[in-house]
């Protein structure tokens, strides 16, 4: 308790008392019934709202009741939206209220919406596994909005964005009031209409939450469950979700979002299409790739056998050059001729490696015949056996006395050591 | 109206006709064929891409025709 000396002014009193009152309440909504309704020239609207046990004073500012569309009556059972407030030079308390809708309406109205769920529940209408997938590539679009409203400018301007090359069919539909349920449905009806269509947008823009009773209602709801392609609702509202929205393939909070739910990135598909354009390119060449590879195995290995072939002919001439030189020239002739004559049916590759082998058969040849004896004999020399054929190489091989035979390039002489 | 394939049929195709080349056990002419198919497509797509015309048409009823709709072009 306070002293005399720290008495309060009245005024401090009121300022406190306001303060307090309007920091500790947010915004709540009251039930209850208008009473001593009275509008003031100015605008503003007071009343008062009370129930069987208590009641409260209440303002609407001239700003609000402009906008307001429920009608502040005398008697009538509302919800008032507001925030209780001190009005200082009396101390008085206040409520401000800011929006008001009947109760009778929002009571019939909620239980109405539960009721159409639970009907499209029990018809499987909002079994998740019903959800569509998007096309993944549009070209052709359907928006079910009002023509008069920002939707399709809003979705036009995403699509010039992300993907350019849409085609945008917009069907005509009241989005609020008492026609846009009969107008909503009629427009998913025409979506069977219309030809090579691959998704549809329904929506509005944002708006009061009355607004939405379009996208609560029954008949709306089933034809977005019965519609031929994939609903996309954009309700455009945050924080309530529509039986629309439950019952639509895929929510999108605002137009906006919808059409980029629905349309992919151009940039990203045309690196796609690149990527794609690289692997056919790539396949195409590692196949014609891997089918030469097995060409040249192929090849390769009926030329090594060939090879070998001529290997062993190679090796049979030489070893008949080696052991009948006097017959050289016939031996290496005709297998050489036969090897050639075989070498021009070859494919050009055998054929080249036949030409070397010719060539070094040639060569071998040329050689083989520059070291036989007759060559050796062709250049001046003689060799001297004795009677038994031994080749006579010293001098202490000639015996006085003895014979020996004499051979040169075209034949043979009698010879005979004399006596030094 | 639109009945020739759209960008997705496109693209769709061309992954399976990469996947085909990829698996290599075609016939060569067979392989040629797709490859070539793949090549037009190819081109289609990039042209579709390159299309930069957003086009907004409105849908009328046309009650006297019964369930008949026209195309009328909106302004966006």
């Amino acid at each position: 308790m306070s002293g005399l000396d720290d008495a309060w002014s009245v005024s401090r009193l009121a300022r406190t008392l306001k303060d307090r009152v309007e920091s500790e309440f947010p915004a709540t909504w009251v039930k209850g019934e208008l009473v001593g309704v009275k509008r003031y020239p100015s605008g503003h609207v007071y009343f008062g709202l009370r129930d069987d046990l208590a009641k409260i004073d209440c303002t609407i500012w001239r700003s609000v009741a402009a906008r307001l569309k429920t009608p502040i009556e005398e008697g009538a059972e509302v919800f008032a939206l507001g925030t209780p407030s001190v009005w200082e030079e009396r101390s008085a308390l206040r409520f401000n209220v800011v929006q008001v809708l009947p109760a009778s309406a929002v009571g019939a109205s909620a239980q109405n919406v539960e009721r159409i769920k639970q009907s499209l529940l029990a018809d499987g209408l909002l079994d998740p596994g019903r959800k569509r997938p998007l096309p993944e590539y549009p070209s052709r679009i359907a928006v079910i909005t009002s023509v008069a409203g920002a939707v399709v400018r809003d979705i036009i301007t995403v699509a010039r964005r992300r993907w350019p090359a849409i085609e945008l069919l917009v069907i005509n539909a009241a989005v609020q009031g008492d026609n846009a349920p009969g107008e909503l449905v009629a427009a998913l009806e025409t979506l069977a209409l219309l030809d090579g269509i691959e998704l549809c947008i329904i929506g509005r823009g944002g708006g009061a939450k009355e607004d939405l009773a379009a996208f609560n209602d029954e008949a709306v709801c089933r034809a977005i469950a019965a519609a031929p392609v994939p609903v996309i609702s954009a309700v455009g509202h945050e924080v309530d979700v529509t039986l629309a929205d439950l019952v639509a393939d895929l929510r999108a909070a605002t137009p906006s979002q919808a059409a980029e739910f629905a349309l992919p990135e151009r940039a990203e598909v045309a690196r796609q299409v690149t990527m794609l354009d690289t692997r056919i390119q790539a396949a195409l060449h590692a196949s014609l790739t891997r089918r030469s590879e097995r060409l040249e195995r192929t090849r390769d290995r009926m030329a090594s056998a060939l090879l070998q072939r001529l290997r062993t002919a190679e090796r049979r001439v030489l070893a008949a050059a080696g052991s009948l030189p006097a017959s050289l020239e016939r031996h290496v002739r005709r297998p050489r001729e036969r090897l050639a004559a075989l070498g021009a049916r070859l494919e050009p590759a055998v054929t080249r490696r036949l030409i070397r082998l010719t060539a070094t058969l040639d060569r071998d040849a040329a050689k083989l015949h520059a070291l036989s004896p007759l060559a050796v004999l062709g250049r001046g020399y003689a060799v001297a056996t004795d009677e038994q054929g031994h080749v006579l190489r010293r001098t202490a091989d000639f015996k006085t006395g003895a014979s020996f035979t004499l051979r040169v390039s075209d034949g043979t002489i009698p010879a005979r050591r004399e006596a030094t | 109206m639109t009945t020739e394939p759209t960008l997705g049929d496109d693209l769709k195709r061309l992954e399976e006709i990469v996947r085909r080349l990829e698996a290599d056990d075609l016939p060569i002419e067979e392989a040629l064929r797709i490859f070539e198919e793949g090549v037009g497509r190819l081109r289609t797509a990039k042209t579709r891409l390159a299309d930069a015309e957003t086009r907004v048409q409105q849908v009328l009823r046309d009650t006297a025709e019964g369930d008949g709709v026209r195309l009328e072009p909106l302004d966006g």
